[in-house]
Formats: structure tokens, sequence, C-alpha cells
């Protein structure tokens, strides 16, 4: 089993990692090896929006998910906190600015990337079903504004991971994958069906677990079309 | 930020999208604090996959607002095997990883070609987050 990075936040500011954290970390060390073979010897960007704490990306870089020595991490985040954060937890685990290229964006999503870079995306979302999507605070000092964000996910808990379904060919480079996270209340099964029949793409389950009262999954997206690999 | 980040990042803007010039952003040089971290390990096979990937106009551009404009007007071609460089593909790599790598771009501000709007660089962090009304 992979080591898990050591992770000390502010918890008042950052999201604490937690069972969903953990789900992502194991259905990215279950998938090493279909990574690998994927990427091998090749460059890999992984892109992660909304790293929170950094404990997912810092994993990556740590354990050389997929490689460490040619790929390139961006962490995207809406949250200043957030962004500090994942700094402070990759420095904490030696991943040092030496030997790892992380860099850090404050940016919603992923609207500030050039298109179809990323090879591998990774999205633990705000999948809270809520009323509605919290708006941006205005100043840095609203941390519990900001730990909102990072939780609620508007209808259904929905709102933002469709958004970045949506954008995924954007996104995503000619053969890049994503992982994202949800929850039961997400009905994720239905997303799932009719994103198959409707769009170009290949959706597989890789994790799922109960976690208290909540029944999670990570889906790994890829593009049907694999000829142009 | 990495001098490479530029390579990678465009106007927020989603109107600009439709837009070529929503890419590269256009750098300030008199605005932009450069520091060179001189630690960042030298890794060719690195360097010889991100080239693939780079889009060198924009290397030349962002180079160019940062008062640099001694870079070839090709990408250089390399012989894709680490084991198997000249001397002078080795110092060629070398001089993509000084600028690639170890420059940083800690403080400064750049903006869109297309809609104007300013983004700001600070401690070493890029903020691409738009205000309100234009997100």
């Amino acid at each position: 089993m992979l080591p898990t990075p050591y992770i000390k936040c502010d918890y008042d500011k950052v999201y604490e990692p937690s069972e969903d954290s953990f789900l992502v970390l194991d259905s990215l060390e279950k998938d090493i090896s279909f990574l690998n073979e994927r990427f091998q010897n090749q460059l890999a960007i992984v892109g992660e929006i909304g790293p929170g704490s950094g404990i997912v990306t810092t994993f990556m870089m740590k354990n050389g998910v997929p490689s460490k020595s040619t790929s390139l991490y961006f962490a995207l985040d809406i949250s200043p906190w957030a962004l500090e954060a994942t700094k402070e937890t990759a420095k904490l685990n030696e991943c040092s600015e030496k030997d790892s290229y992380l860099e850090v964006i404050q940016s919603d999503l992923t609207t500030s990337l050039r298109k179809k870079q990323v090879d591998i995306l990774v999205f633990n979302p705000p999948y809270v079903p809520a009323e509605d999507v919290p708006e941006v605070p205005s100043t840095r000092e609203e941390t519990d504004q900001w730990l909102d964000l990072a939780l609620l996910g508007g209808k259904d808990g929905m709102v933002i991971t469709q958004k970045v379904i949506d954008q995924l060919d954007y996104i995503l480079s000619p053969k890049g994958v994503a992982y994202i996270l949800f929850c039961a209340r997400n009905k994720p099964e239905e997303l799932v069906a009719k994103v198959m029949e409707t769009q170009p793409w290949n959706v597989e389950l890789v994790e799922h677990r109960k976690a208290g009262w909540e029944v999670l999954s990570v889906y790994r997206f890829s593009r049907s079309n694999e000829s142009i690999i | 930020m990495k001098f490479l980040t530029t390579n990678f990042l465009k106007c927020s803007v989603s109107a600009c999208d439709i837009s070529n010039d929503n890419f590269p952003l256009q750098y300030d040089g008199s605005k932009c604090k450069l520091v060179q971290n001189e630690d960042i390990e030298f890794r060719p096979e690195f360097l010889l996959n991100i080239l693939d990937r780079i889009e060198w106009s924009a290397i030349l551009q962002v180079a160019a607002d940062l008062g640099n404009t001694s870079l070839p007007p090709n990408k250089p071609k390399l012989n894709i095997n680490v084991d198997e460089l000249t001397e002078e593909e080795q110092i060629i790599l070398r001089d993509l990883h000084t600028l690639l790598l170890q420059t940083s771009i800690v403080e400064g501000e750049m903006k869109c070609k297309n809609c104007g709007h300013v983004y700001y660089i600070k401690n070493s962090i890029p903020n691409l987050l738009l205000p309100p009304h234009l997100a």
C-alpha cells in the first residue's frame, strides 16, 4: 500500500481529508498499472481541481503516480487557502521544488487552462446537495464561505461536477483520463448511463465504498474512440 | 510560477475561447519580477517530453515580453533518446531547463490580448479568477 501523505492544515480554512479523499487515493493506487501502461515513459500532465489540503496531488507526486520524473502537476483551486495548503503539504512530504514540478493556480475549475492539455484529471468535487452553489467570497477572510465552496454542489450536488463533465473534451488530451468522485445522492449510475449513451466517453467504476451513511464512488472517464491514441 | 506554466495558461473568459488571442497571455515585462532557482534539478528526460507538448511560438512571445529575444526561432528538434544526446543537444536542453523550470515569475501581471483583462501573479501564484461580472 502506498503511503498516505502527512497533513497538517488549518481545517477552519481548508477541507479536512476525509473518506472521500481517501477513496480517491485508493482509486489512483488501484489504477496505477493502468496509468503506467497508458503513459509509459511519456510525459503526463496531471491536473487536480479543488486540491484543498493538497492530499491527492501530494500523494501522486510522492508516490510517482504516474511517474515522478516525467510528470507535471497543476493544482487548481478557487480558494487561496487551498493553494497555500497544497504547497505546504507538498513541502511537508518532501516533494521539494528541486525535483517535483508542482504549480498551484488560482482558477475557477479549469477555465484558465489551454485546451486538451490534461492527461490525468482528478476531481473530488463539492458534491453535497444544497439549494444553491455558494457565491465566491469577496475577501480572503471569509473562511467559512471558502469552506462551503469546497462542499456544496447545488441541486443533487451535481452543479459543479456537471460543468466539468461537460468540459471534459476541452480539458483532456487525446489520451487523457479523468477520475471523478460521486456520492450516491449525485445519482452517478444515471449520469454514467446517460453519458455513455450520448457522449464519446467510456466510464468505469474504479472504487466504491460505504462511508458512514454515504456511499461514495470514483469513476474513470476516458475517450471511447481510443483509435486516436 | 515557472516560466513553463505560461505555456498552459489562457484567459479565463469563456467568450475569448473562440479567439486566437487568448493564449499566450501578454506579460508586462516592467512589472514582472523574475527569480532564478538553481536548485531545481536538471532532468533531460522531462525536458525532452515537455518539449513535445510546448507551443514554441508562445514561448518566444512570452520570453520577448520578459526581455529575452535570444531563443531560436524554431522549436529545437532533439534526439528522443536521452542516452544518445550530442553535446550540442545537451547544451540546448540545459538552456531550456534554465528558462522553463529555473526561471519563475514571482510577482507580475499579464493580460489577455483579446479582451484586455489583466491577471496578477502574487507570491508566485497566478490568479486567473474573474470578477463576478465576467465569470
